[in-house]
């Protein structure tokens, strides 16, 4: 038992003092990643690169070889609810519009999330990512 | 087999449970934790007196029944609690107390001590006075260097000081009312759109941040340095050590992570100030000052986003840019003006600010927020 009261104050301690960094300014700035699945075009794994100038969002899904430049974005502080656009190319060249909707979690952590729906003209799921 | 544990082995266990808890919290908003609207009285005897920072626990035995359960009662600081004449020798176990204050939101057996008396002798302890000393009748003259530039540290020959007692603790724009706590929690939460002109995303964070009761503030959570207005809104101070040979200010605070802010005077333009992290912003930005008569006016560039910038959760981004303007209206009393440029956060300039009384003789205070001791 005495062990038992020992380990439980040890783990209460080390979550209490395992403090989180967080991004304070904008909610969207940073980097996201994590999952949007099913995705056979693009694989499963996504990145993406988010930025504030003052007046609209901007940057990019996967960033790299199949960057993907955000073309409309938006971020309502009513619910945190997130509308993110951007074009990419199949495996024969023709334009996919991916259209992601979500919510921002844990807005005040440093471990915040958005999770949502992604689609496009051939494909569509669900996706999380978290903030980095 | 089962073993029962002795009843003082459980209120050790517990209270140690309480204490890594508490102090883990840091020097915090008080109602984060504790609920204005839980008023309790406690009525028991004294098991133990943590005298540490950042906050002072009262252990004390409370019978309810047959049963007696073991409270943790948190008061101020040390520091606060010494500048108002106590020790960790004014309680002792076993004392009897009667203890009025608010309880824990989480239901556990914490409360915020607003008043602790004696049972014995019906003397109020423990208490802490957070009013300015007294203004002296006529306003002692502001001491200058020999050039007659105002001096904002001591008196030449003088002893120690530093710079305390903000009149605004959070910045609220000029103009309007927007009542706050001393952490800048907001007395009214529809009062947050007036506070200053915060754009849609701005605003919704600020109200965020409010509604968690300020919990998330990242200078307690992980000893982020109050940077811009920040450093003139804590209670533990400031001190300005003017190296004029150097032709640079440097800030000293009293709380926080006990580091500094270097303000330049040597005329150097912003860009390249610092060398080599031209694109490292700052939590204290890249300041470079210049004196108006007998104002020091200083700009500041170049901030980071990982702090809150004022006490209450105001948001900015890397875009915020600070005029400040320091003035030393007399011996005792500091002006300071802010106007505050973030077009990331706000939808145009404001300008707040408030005054810092003089508090004499006294050492900056030493909190340290690394060791928990914000």
């Amino acid at each position: 038992m005495r062990a038992l009261l020992v380990c439980v104050m040890c783990v209460a301690c080390l979550a209490g003092a395992a403090p989180a960094i967080a991004q304070e300014g904008h909610p969207l700035k940073g980097s996201w990643i994590g999952t949007w699945t099913p995705n056979k075009i693009h694989g499963n794994d996504v990145l993406l690169v988010l930025n504030w100038d003052g007046k609209s969002i901007t940057g990019t899904i996967n960033p790299g070889t199949d960057n993907m430049p955000i073309k409309n974005a938006a971020l309502n502080p009513e619910g945190w609810t997130v509308h993110l656009e951007a074009d990419a190319k199949d495996k024969s060249g023709n334009v996919l519009t991916y259209v992601l909707d979500g919510k921002i979690e844990n807005l005040a952590f440093a471990n915040s999330t958005i999770t949502g729906t992604w689609k496009n003209q051939k494909e569509n799921g669900t996706f999380k990512i978290g903030r980095q | 087999m089962t073993r029962r544990w002795p009843a003082r082995a459980s209120i050790s266990a517990a209270a140690g449970l309480l204490l890594a808890s508490v102090t883990l919290t840091a020097h915090h908003e008080i109602l984060a934790k504790f609920d204005d609207h839980k008023p309790i009285t406690l009525n028991g005897s004294v098991t133990l007196v943590d005298w540490r920072n950042p906050h002072v626990h009262v252990f004390m035995n409370v019978r309810s029944g047959s049963q007696t359960d073991n409270w943790a009662i948190e008061l101020e600081s040390p520091i606060d609690l010494e500048q108002s004449g106590w020790s960790r020798d004014t309680l002792h176990p076993g004392d009897g107390v009667v203890v009025d204050g608010m309880a824990a939101r989480d239901g556990s057996h914490q409360a915020w001590g607003r008043s602790v008396v004696v049972s014995a002798t019906g003397r109020q302890v423990l208490n802490v006075s957070l009013t300015p000393p007294p203004m002296p009748l006529r306003p002692r003259p502001t001491p200058t260097w020999p050039d007659g530039q105002p001096r904002l540290g001591p008196a030449p020959g003088g002893i120690e000081g530093y710079w305390a007692y903000p009149s605004a603790p959070a910045l609220v724009e000029n103009g309007i009312v927007a009542p706050t706590d001393d952490w800048g929690l907001l007395r009214n939460i529809t009062d947050a759109p007036k506070v200053a002109p915060l754009q849609p995303w701005a605003l919704g964070l600020y109200v965020e941040r409010q509604r968690r009761f300020l919990r998330d503030d990242p200078m307690y959570l992980n000893c982020k340095p109050p940077g811009g207005p920040r450093q003139f809104q804590l209670s533990a101070g400031v001190q300005f050590v003017e190296d004029r040979v150097r032709k640079r200010m440097f800030v000293l605070l009293g709380s926080g992570n006990s580091n500094y802010r270097i303000i330049y005077l040597d005329g150097r333009e912003h860009v390249g100030q610092v060398g080599g992290d031209d694109d490292n912003p700052l939590y204290y930005g890249r300041a470079v000052g210049r004196w108006e008569g007998a104002t020091l006016v200083v700009d500041t560039q170049g901030f980071n986003e990982d702090f809150w910038f004022t006490n209450g959760g105001l948001p900015h981004t890397s875009q915020l840019r600070l005029i400040e303007r320091f003035t030393r209206e007399n011996f005792d009393t500091l002006k300071y003006e802010v106007t505050i440029e973030d077009p990331g956060a706000y939808t145009r300039s404001w300008s707040s600010g408030g005054t810092l009384r003089w508090v004499a003789d006294r050492e900056l205070p030493r909190h340290i927020c690394q060791e928990n001791r914000s």
